[in-house]
């Protein structure tokens, strides 16, 4: 093939794209089994971060918070997503695209600008810093990616079910429960995860809206990376970013391509 | 759709309370901006707004620290979507054409992996390999290319490193959808006819590529332009942008309204830059459309 001197090429230069992807996240997992505190070199084994993070660290708390956090706006950013995307099967067509184009604001728009003028509005109502206004915070920049996840659903599946059991005289919520909800259920749950590994992440917002004193995990990390890191954050991030690789490679498994999840943004 | 195909009339209702969450949460708290831009000192957690005025504004216009770091953040912008598309262009031509297709989706999943992890953690992890005695700068020592006790961290470098590194999987991803999109037979078909490599590329695989380059930097422009997460934390004393000014407003000098002001400029500057690249994305679907 003539190809295949361009082709080395290529593949050559994935290995080194995904090098350089992946390079930093091995490390931070290496240096967490390192005895230098600080990930330098030389590497000596040892376990005695991931005790320490276990016997009472801080970041222990905030991630019981950011857990709390991004699990209450998951839920809810599921069931108003699956409304909206049910919903604006009813209504016309221009109704529906105006909405999908604001629902976009939120993703496109810095969250340093979207959380300014948030903390500027609750300040003005009275509400202030508050764990309220930091739900809503999330839940703004969430909801966004549900709404795409479940619509997606309804563009890609076979809508004859419905069709057949309407003829049929179903009513329509017996066509909801039986019909609609379990062919939407799949892009719900996904809906569901990306809003909360979107959420557990979204600094900015939590960051701005968070009460005084409280921290968030993100807000803790960036409070030690500022004042100088405790070793322990090793064996945190290596966690964290083992289960986000497990998470993604779940979702591969599960048969979403990249593209799908992330038609959205 | 004809009327008596949709089962209950009132099912639009459905759509009210992401309605009223958006328009509450986002387009009034951003439309509101212009009138905190007016505001004397802080709004205080009561509510209580101390007086008008419009040194905000002529503060803003009259100072040049603003219109620095407006145009330096835009440059960064600008290079780091650069540096980007020239990484990104030849990896997503790999992934969507020359690997095996049944690798195609775990590996494009593992490019969105940073994605799905922290902000935080990924600064953290490129400060970790960059710090003094760290992986990156004891290879370079032991090369004699630098001194492995110093290291790059805390500079505009640094700031330019990291935000690489946050917003590569988005161009990749991009880029990706439309070079896939692009029919295998058109490219065999000009290269049969004798057109070479460059040629097939400038006529064929560049100009359908251009709606995934454009929402490509989109995506990374727009928030790369407003990061102010990576300036404070590895841009040093001279790595400012300019959501560092506006993020100072709000966290150290407390001086929300000036703070207001230069939002709202920043976001107004933000969207021309999104119109002027979403009017290229419609013009350039349809001109691709029209190929066909």
């Amino acid at each position: 093939m003539k190809n295949t001197k361009f082709n080395l090429f290529i593949k050559i230069w994935l290995l080194c794209t995904y090098a350089i992807i992946f390079i930093p996240i091995l490390v931070i997992i290496i240096m967490s089994f390192n005895k230098t505190p600080f990930g330098m070199l030389p590497f000596k084994f040892t376990l005695e971060w991931y005790q320490l993070l276990f016997e009472g660290s801080n970041l222990f708390a905030a991630t019981i918070l950011s857990l709390k956090l991004s699990g209450a706006v998951a839920i809810t950013s599921m069931i108003i997503g699956t409304l909206t995307a049910v919903g604006a099967q009813y209504v016309p067509k221009k109704v529906s695209n105006l909405l999908m184009s604001v629902a976009q604001l939120p993703i496109i728009i810095p969250w340093l600008v979207q959380a300014i003028a948030l903390l500027l509005i609750f300040n003005l109502t009275g509400l202030g810093r508050s764990y309220i206004g930091m739900y809503f915070g999330n839940l703004i920049v969430v909801l966004p990616y549900c709404i795409m996840m479940v619509i997606a659903r309804f563009n890609e599946a076979d809508r004859t079910p419905e069709d057949a059991a309407r003829m049929l005289g179903a009513t329509y919520p017996l066509v909801f429960k039986d019909v609609i909800f379990p062919m939407l259920l799949p892009g719900i749950i996904t809906g569901g995860l990306m809003s909360f590994m979107v959420s557990f992440n979204a600094f900015a917002m939590q960051y701005f809206l968070a009460p005084f004193g409280v921290r968030t995990l993100p807000m803790e990390i960036f409070t030690m990376i500022r004042v100088g890191y405790k070793p322990d954050m090793n064996a945190l991030a290596s966690i964290i970013m083992i289960i986000t690789i497990a998470f993604v490679l779940l979702l591969n498994k599960l048969g979403y391509s990249a593209s799908r999840l992330m038609k959205s943004k | 759709m004809t009327d008596n195909e949709k089962p209950i009339s009132k099912g639009g209702t459905m759509i009210l309370p992401s309605s009223l969450l958006f328009l509450c949460l986002s387009l009034i708290p951003l439309g509101m901006l212009i009138f905190f831009s007016f505001i004397d000192g802080n709004i205080n957690m009561s509510g209580e707004i101390r007086g008008f005025t419009i040194e905000n504004l002529t503060r803003m216009f009259s100072s040049f620290t603003f219109t620095k770091l407006m145009f330096k953040s835009v440059g960064i912008g600008i290079l780091v979507t650069v540096i980007c598309i020239v990484i990104s262009y030849p990896t997503a031509w790999g992934i969507a054409k020359v690997v095996k297709s049944k690798y195609k989706n775990l590996l494009m999943m593992l490019i969105i992996v940073p994605f799905f992890t922290s902000q935080l953690l990924l600064i953290y992890a490129i400060m970790v390999i960059f710090q003094a005695k760290g992986v990156i700068m004891t290879l370079l020592g032991s090369l004699n290319l630098a001194d492995s006790s110093t290291s790059i961290l805390y500079s505009n470098l640094a700031v330019i490193i990291v935000l690489v590194y946050e917003y590569l999987p988005y161009m990749i991803l991009s880029l990706y959808t439309s070079i896939e999109g692009i029919d295998d037979n058109l490219i065999s078909a000009s290269q049969s006819l004798g057109a070479g490599r460059w040629n097939t590329f400038k006529n064929i695989v560049f100009p359908m590529s251009i709606p995934g380059l454009l929402s490509g930097i989109l995506l990374v422009l727009v928030p790369v332009t407003g990061s102010f997460v990576e300036p404070t934390l590895v841009g040093g004393p001279n790595g400012m942008m300019v959501g560092s000014l506006i993020n100072s407003q709000f966290t150290v000098v407390l001086n929300m309204g000036y703070g207001a002001a230069l939002s709202f400029v920043f976001l107004i500057i933000l969207s021309i830059i999104m119109a002027v690249i979403k009017k290229s994305i419609n013009s350039a679907n349809k001109s691709i459309g029209g190929m066909e």
